[in-house]
C-alpha cells in the first residue's frame, strides 16, 4: 500500500478521514482499515463541505494510485466517502438522473492531469449526456457519478445542467415531446396515424 | 450535433459553483476554445426529459424501453444505504448496509434539442422510494400491467396517483390476445375514469409509442388546465 501522502499541520490527518462513518460500503468486521482514499482532482473543492480529507491540491497526481486497488470493492472509496458531490451539500437534492454534463474546455486541456474516474468522466463528457448514461458506460455507481461530476464542476471542468422540475408542466415542452414521438416510425417505418386500418 | 453559441439553454438551471471557485460555468464558457491543446467548443446538450416505465417484475418493462429506444437498454446501479433500514430484513445479514438494485434505461432523441428518457423502475416494491428519485420532474408515467398478475402493479398505480404524477396503464398483450375485458381490467384495478388504460404490445414499437403518447396527452391536458 503506498503511503499516506505527510498532509499534517492545518489539513489535519487524512487517516481521520479513512475511518469516517460516512461510507455505506464499509462492513463492521473489516479486518483491518482500508487504504486512504483516492482525493478530490479539484484543488478549489468548497470550503463548505468540511470534509476532512480535502487534498493539498498539488499532491493530486502522486496520491491516486493509492486508492486504486479498492476500486473493485468499495464505490465510495472514490469519492473519499462523501456521498454529496463538489457542488451541492448534502442537503441539495441530488442530481436528477437526466442531469446533463459536458466537458468544458478547461477540462479538457486538463485531461492529462487527472487521473483514473475523473479523467474517464471527462473523456466521454465530450459529448453531451446524462448522469445516468455516463454511469452505465463507464460501469459506474451511479451515486459515485453524482459526486465525481460536482467536483468536476467545482474544479470548472465540467459543465452541469440541471434540469427543471418545472418542465414536466410546460405546455411547450410537451407538445414538442408530443410532436417529436409521433414521428417516431413504428416498426414497419410507418409514422404515427398511417397505419393500415 | 448543435454547437453552442448560446445563452442558457432554456429549460434549463446551470448549477453555480461555490463560491470558493471563481466565476461559475455559464454556456458562454461553451464556446471558449482558449488556449489548451485538447480545446474544443463545448457542445450544447439537448434538453433531457423523462417518463417513467413502471409495474411488476417481469411485466415487459425493459421490452418495453428495448422497443423504443434508440441505444440499447443501459443499466446503472444505484445503491441503498440507510433508507433500508427499515424495508430490509437486517436480522440474518446485521453486517449488510447496502442494497445495490439496478435500473434499465434508454432514450430517444426527438431533436437535435430534445432527449427523451425512459426510466424502468426497479420490479420490486420495496424499492418503491428510489421511484421519487425517478419521478421528480418526470413528464408522466406509463404502468404496464400483466392481467394475469395484475396486484403486481398496485404499488405503482398508488404511488403515481399519490404523486399527482400524469400515468395510464398499459395491459401488455404478450400473445395478441386478452383474456380479459378491459372494463373487467379497470374494475379490478380500481382506477378512476380519468386514467387511461390501453392495450399494448411491448413489443412492438409503434405500439409503444402509442401508449407513451396516451399519457403525454393527459399530461398535456393537465398542464393547459
Amino acid at each position: 500500500m503506498a503511503s499516506a501522502p505527510p498532509a499534517e499541520g492545518a489539513q489535519g490527518s487524512p487517516q481521520a478521514g479513512a475511518v469516517r462513518p460516512l461510507r455505506p460500503y464499509v462492513m463492521a468486521d473489516d479486518p483491518e482499515p482500508p487504504p486512504p482514499a483516492p482525493q478530490p482532482a479539484a484543488p478549489a473543492a468548497p470550503a463548505a463541505t468540511a470534509a476532512p480529507v480535502e487534498p493539498s491540491g498539488a499532491a493530486e497526481t502522486e496520491e491516486s494510485p493509492s486508492g486504486r486497488s479498492s476500486l473493485a470493492l468499495r464505490p465510495f472509496l472514490l469519492t473519499a466517502g462523501r456521498v454529496a458531490g463538489g457542488s451541492s451539500g448534502s442537503s441539495d437534492p441530488p442530481l436528477p438522473l437526466e442531469t446533463q454534463v459536458v466537458a468544458t474546455a478547461e477540462g479538457l486541456s486538463a485531461l492529462d492531469g487527472l487521473a483514473f474516474e475523473r479523467q474517464a468522466i471527462v473523456a466521454a463528457c465530450r459529448v453531451p449526456q446524462s448522469l445516468a448514461e455516463l454511469a452505465a458506460r463507464l460501469q459506474l455507481h451511479l451515486n459515485v457519478v453524482r459526486v465525481i461530476a460536482g467536483d468536476l464542476h467545482s474544479a470548472r471542468q465540467l459543465a452541469v445542467y440541471v434540469p427543471q422540475a418545472s418542465t414536466a408542466q410546460d405546455v411547450s415542452v410537451l407538445r414538442r415531446v408530443i410532436d417529436g414521438l409521433r414521428a417516431v416510425p413504428d416498426s414497419r417505418g410507418l409514422p404515427r396515424g398511417n397505419r393500415p386500418a | 450535433m448543435v454547437s453552442a453559441p448560446s445563452p442558457t439553454p432554456e429549460g434549463f438551471r446551470v448549477a453555480t459553483a461555490p463560491p470558493s471557485t471563481a466565476a461559475p460555468i455559464t454556456p458562454d464558457a461553451a464556446t471558449y476554445t482558449g488556449p489548451g491543446r485538447h480545446a474544443a467548443p463545448q457542445l450544447r446538450p439537448p434538453l433531457p426529459v423523462k417518463m417513467v416505465i413502471a409495474g411488476g417484475f417481469g411485466v415487459g418493462k425493459t421490452t418495453t424501453v428495448a422497443s423504443i429506444s434508440e441505444i440499447e437498454p443501459l443499466t446503472t446501479e444505484a445503491s441503498i444505504t440507510e433508507v433500508a433500514a427499515g424495508v430490509d430484513d437486517l436480522t440474518h445479514t446485521p453486517h449488510k448496509t447496502t442494497t445495490t438494485v439496478a435500473m434499465d434505461f434508454g432514450c430517444i432523441t426527438l431533436d437535435p434539442t430534445l432527449k427523451l428518457y425512459l426510466f424502468g423502475t426497479p420490479g420490486q416494491d420495496r424499492f418503491g422510494f428510489m421511484w421519487d428519485d425517478l419521478v421528480e420532474g418526470a413528464l408522466g408515467g406509463l404502468v404496464i400491467v400483466d392481467t394475469r398478475r395484475l396486484d403486481d402493479c398496485f404499488a405503482a398505480v398508488d404511488f403515481f396517483e399519490n404523486r399527482n404524477l400524469p400515468f395510464a396503464i398499459g395491459v401488455n398483450v404478450f400473445d395478441g390476445s386478452l383474456n380479459h375485458d378491459l372494463d373487467e381490467v379497470r374494475w379490478a384495478l380500481d382506477v378512476s375514469e380519468s386514467v387511461p388504460l390501453v392495450l399494448f404490445d411491448a413489443r412492438e414499437r409503434g405500439s409503444v409509442r402509442d401508449a407513451l403518447l396516451v399519457v403525454l396527452e393527459l399530461a398535456l391536458a393537465r398542464a393547459e388546465r
